[in-house]
């Protein structure tokens, strides 16, 4: 049969080889996806490896990731309120006041920079900038909630802002929208504007450089001697066109130290009770070293020998040495450079803008020249701004994952409007090549990230607050009237119930509300929300927090718990009652006739309106 | 060892088992992941996580008692029996002497006994006398054992002798034992 057909043959033999390359090509397929699959899977119960801490951009916010699994694990609210956190809701929480204080309720942030302790993460805290509003905010990692809110004098548009290596001697604040040089509107000199170095103890600005054109990206060298900034706009022009005139514009060098004496020998020209040093009255502070037009990022290598600045509209880095402040290299690398980031290895990563990719090159190999420092490029999904490996921002990186932020994501995720998505993506850089994990999004706009063990912080995270002192202890809940339009309510929560679980005042009273969580077991978080009073805040237990308002309309207002706690979480709930203005009942009389829990305190006669 | 080493060292046990917890019991539910509840019985009342377990008690009706009179009475049994003991060393060989360590031996056992039985009792009325106005209903009443676990909603209890109850269980069988044995003179 075969011998007479052997055509048969050939048939039967094409097909079992297409069908023997099928299964295999499948094979091999699917097991590219589950490798990938299982470096970043994280179980559930199972723990990530790395904290990723990215800028919320416009959310005003920073994002707190999982690494490798890119689980969003918590927003850190700074620059804008936050009712679901309870984060500066009312105006006597202080950082409230502060954003009152110093710009509004909304902000623009961009770079996280971690304190660090001998070039590595302390786990202290954490700063992040708002450009838009020339502000900087410090997170404390213990609770990851902020802790200060300043403004930085003398300067608009905080862009870059970096820690001074290896000890967080100050916290690096650049400029980058120029100013009129005295302050005048009428004068027409060039503008300029000023890096403001800032203690990260006490968040006020210790000294100012000022510098001629627009301050971006900030880093320092590991020996905390020099401040680099890529400063554009040399031409001190103020139309886009008039910006990019020039073929150089500069990577600036401040001298830490030489600064630091000028200062002390009173140099600088103080404003706003800060001193601002001009190069030009004090040589020797600033060196600009000059590199293609309008650069973009400038990276310190872990070691801290090179600078890296990223050439953006030229397609290449620039490589300065961090002691001589010498350009050692240029190599090209690809279309729209504009950050870099570094493995344990020796090598550096540039996201490329125009070419949507992250490349992979030899330090070595491009300092001595050689032709093949370009190692390995892969396509991220669009527009990559910057990217961060972690630990390449530090002096001990860990050469494992690196964290695409891009800035389009297009077709990368289910259709949700014309609002798309922020694309981030994760890259194993372990090998010679680098190999795409995962994509996950998130809410507008990541600009930079940074990473931390989870090791490391684990003993320092609290999960409760320890009471303030003047905390409502359970049993001493009142209510007391203390003034004819005044009435003060010290309240605690615990599962699952308010004391008082209500309370009475005459319309328009002003009511200060003390009100404590006096749960102590972990994530017994408990809402007070109380209707038609533009009140809603919520508690992490053993937190106290003081309200005042006034109170609205005759009648009867719910105060109930937002954040679900308990089998009787729907009735945590309680009364505000509101009497009229010309009510006769007093205080003390409704509550015995109510029957109130908590303790009520006559204080001073209930007369409404009547003297 | 001779006799009157055991007693000593009975009489030592006894008054350490004061200063310990005597009772322990360990609460653990799918939502308390590496943060078991306990509780002790000590010399000064209910110690551990009073406060969290207060707090829970509430949706099942059940209530901490405002007083352990048999609590009193045991610490003051403890202490007597110290004395006791210590007293039980100081006699030498003599038949009153041995009968009176005989008699010591015999105490502890009974107060141990005893207090099993109290205990036990308690932890009876705690799971049965039950505020009937509750909230969760599915809770049926319960009794822990002296010595285990047992199921209380999404909670399982676990009792057990913390230190001061394996010291009393130590300072009786050190007393047995050198009720058997000769003082030496």
């Amino acid at each position: 049969m075969i011998k007479r057909h052997p055509f048969i043959l050939v048939l039967v033999t094409v097909a079992a080889t297409l069908a023997a390359v099928q299964t295999l090509g499948c094979g091999a397929a699917r097991s590219a996806r589950s490798i990938a699959a299982d470096k970043i899977y994280v179980a559930p119960g199972e723990l990530d490896k790395y904290y990723g801490f990215l800028s919320g951009g416009q959310s005003g916010s920073v994002f707190v990731v999982g690494i490798p699994s890119g689980r969003l694990i918590r927003e850190i609210p700074v620059f804008e309120q936050r009712a679901a956190y309870g984060y500066a809701m009312h105006p006597t929480d202080p950082r409230r006041r502060e954003l009152e204080e110093t710009g509004g309720a909304w902000g623009d942030t961009h770079h996280p920079v971690l304190s660090e302790t001998d070039g590595v993460p302390d786990g202290r805290f954490l700063w992040i900038n708002d450009l838009a509003n020339g502000r900087l905010a410090r997170i404390r990692l213990d609770y990851f909630e902020a802790d200060r809110i300043v403004k930085i004098p003398n300067l608009q548009g905080a862009h870059g802002i970096a820690v001074v290596s290896p000890s967080t001697k100050y916290i690096v604040v650049n400029g980058e929208f120029e100013q009129p040089t005295d302050g005048l509107v009428t004068n027409p000199a060039p503008y300029t504007s000023v890096v403001a170095f800032v203690d990260p103890e006490t968040m006020e600005v210790k000294f100012q450089v000022r510098v001629n054109g627009n301050i971006d990206i900030a880093d320092t060298s590991k020996d905390g001697r020099f401040a680099f900034s890529t400063v554009y706009n040399l031409e001190q022009g103020r139309t886009m066109g008039a910006m990019i005139q020039n073929d150089r514009d500069a990577v600036v060098a401040i001298d830490i130290p030489a600064a630091e004496q000028a200062v002390a020998a009173g140099r600088g020209e103080i404003r706003n009770a800060i001193p601002i040093l001009d190069p030009e009255q004090v040589p020797g502070i600033l060196t600009l070293i000059p590199v293609p037009k309008n650069p973009h990022g400038v990276n310190v290598t872990p070691d801290g020998r090179y600078a890296i600045a990223s050439g953006k509209l030229s397609p290449t880095v620039t490589i300065i040495d961090a002691h001589t402040l010498k350009i050692v290299a240029e190599p090209e690398v690809g279309l729209g450079p504009l950050h870099t980031t570094f493995d344990n290895r020796g090598n550096a990563y540039t996201s490329l803008f125009l070419d949507s990719q992250v490349v992979k090159w030899n330090i070595d190999k491009a300092v001595n020249g050689s032709d093949d420092y370009i190692v390995d490029r892969i396509n991220v999904h669009y527009n990559i701004g910057h990217l961060q490996a972690v630990g390449g921002d530090h002096m001990r990186p860990a050469g494992d994952y690196l964290l695409a932020l891009n800035k389009l994501s297009k077709d990368q995720y289910i259709g949700v409007g014309p609002d798309l998505p922020e694309n981030q993506e994760i890259i194993d850089i372990s090998g010679e090549k680098m190999k795409m994990l995962a994509a996950f999004p998130t809410p507008p706009e990541p600009h930079d990230a940074t990473f931390m063990s989870v090791a490391l912080l684990k003993p320092l995270v609290k999960q409760t607050y320890t009471p303030a002192a003047d905390a409502v202890q359970a049993g001493q809940e009142r209510v007391v009237r203390t003034g004819p339009h005044a009435v003060t309510v010290d309240m605690t929560l615990i599962r699952s119930a308010y004391t008082p679980d209500s309370f009475d005042v005459r319309e328009g009273d002003q009511v200060t509300l003390k009100v404590t969580n006096v749960e102590t077991i972990r994530d017994m978080i408990h809402g007070f929300a109380l209707p038609d009073h533009n009140l809603n805040i919520a508690l992490a237990p053993g937190y106290t927090k003081t309200l005042t308002f006034a109170a609205g309309k005759p009648g009867v207002y719910w105060y109930y718990c937002t954040n679900f706690c308990s089998a009787l979480h729907l009735e945590m709930r309680g009364r505000m009652v509101v009497q009229p203005k010309d009510s006769t009942v007093t205080l003390t009389d409704w509550h015995a006739a109510e029957n109130v829990k908590g303790q009520v305190v006559a204080g001073v006669p209930s007369t409404g309106d009547k003297p | 060892m001779n006799a009157r080493a055991c007693y000593v060292l009975a009489a030592a046990l006894c008054a350490a088992a004061l200063a310990t917890p005597l009772w322990g019991f360990a609460m653990s539910a799918p939502q308390y992941p590496d943060e078991t509840l306990h509780l002790q019985i000590a010399r000064t009342g209910i110690v551990g996580d009073v406060h969290e377990v207060e707090t829970l008690q509430q949706y099942i009706g059940v209530r901490f008692p405002s007083d352990l009179p048999e609590l009193v009475w045991a610490i003051r049994s403890i202490a007597a029996l110290a004395a006791l003991l210590l007293i039980a060393a100081f006699f030498g060989r003599q038949r009153i002497g041995h009968w009176y360590r005989v008699g010591c031996a015999a105490l502890v056992v009974v107060f141990l006994i005893a207090a099993a039985a109290a205990v036990q009792a308690r932890l009876y009325r705690v799971g049965h006398e039950r505020d009937k106005n509750a909230p969760i209903r599915a809770v049926r009443n319960f009794t822990p054992p002296l010595v285990g676990p047992v199921k209380v909603g999404n909670f399982t209890v676990w009792s057990f002798p913390h230190v001061g109850g394996v010291l009393l269980v130590g300072a009786a069988a050190f007393s047995i034992f050198g009720s058997r044995k000769r003082a030496v003179a």
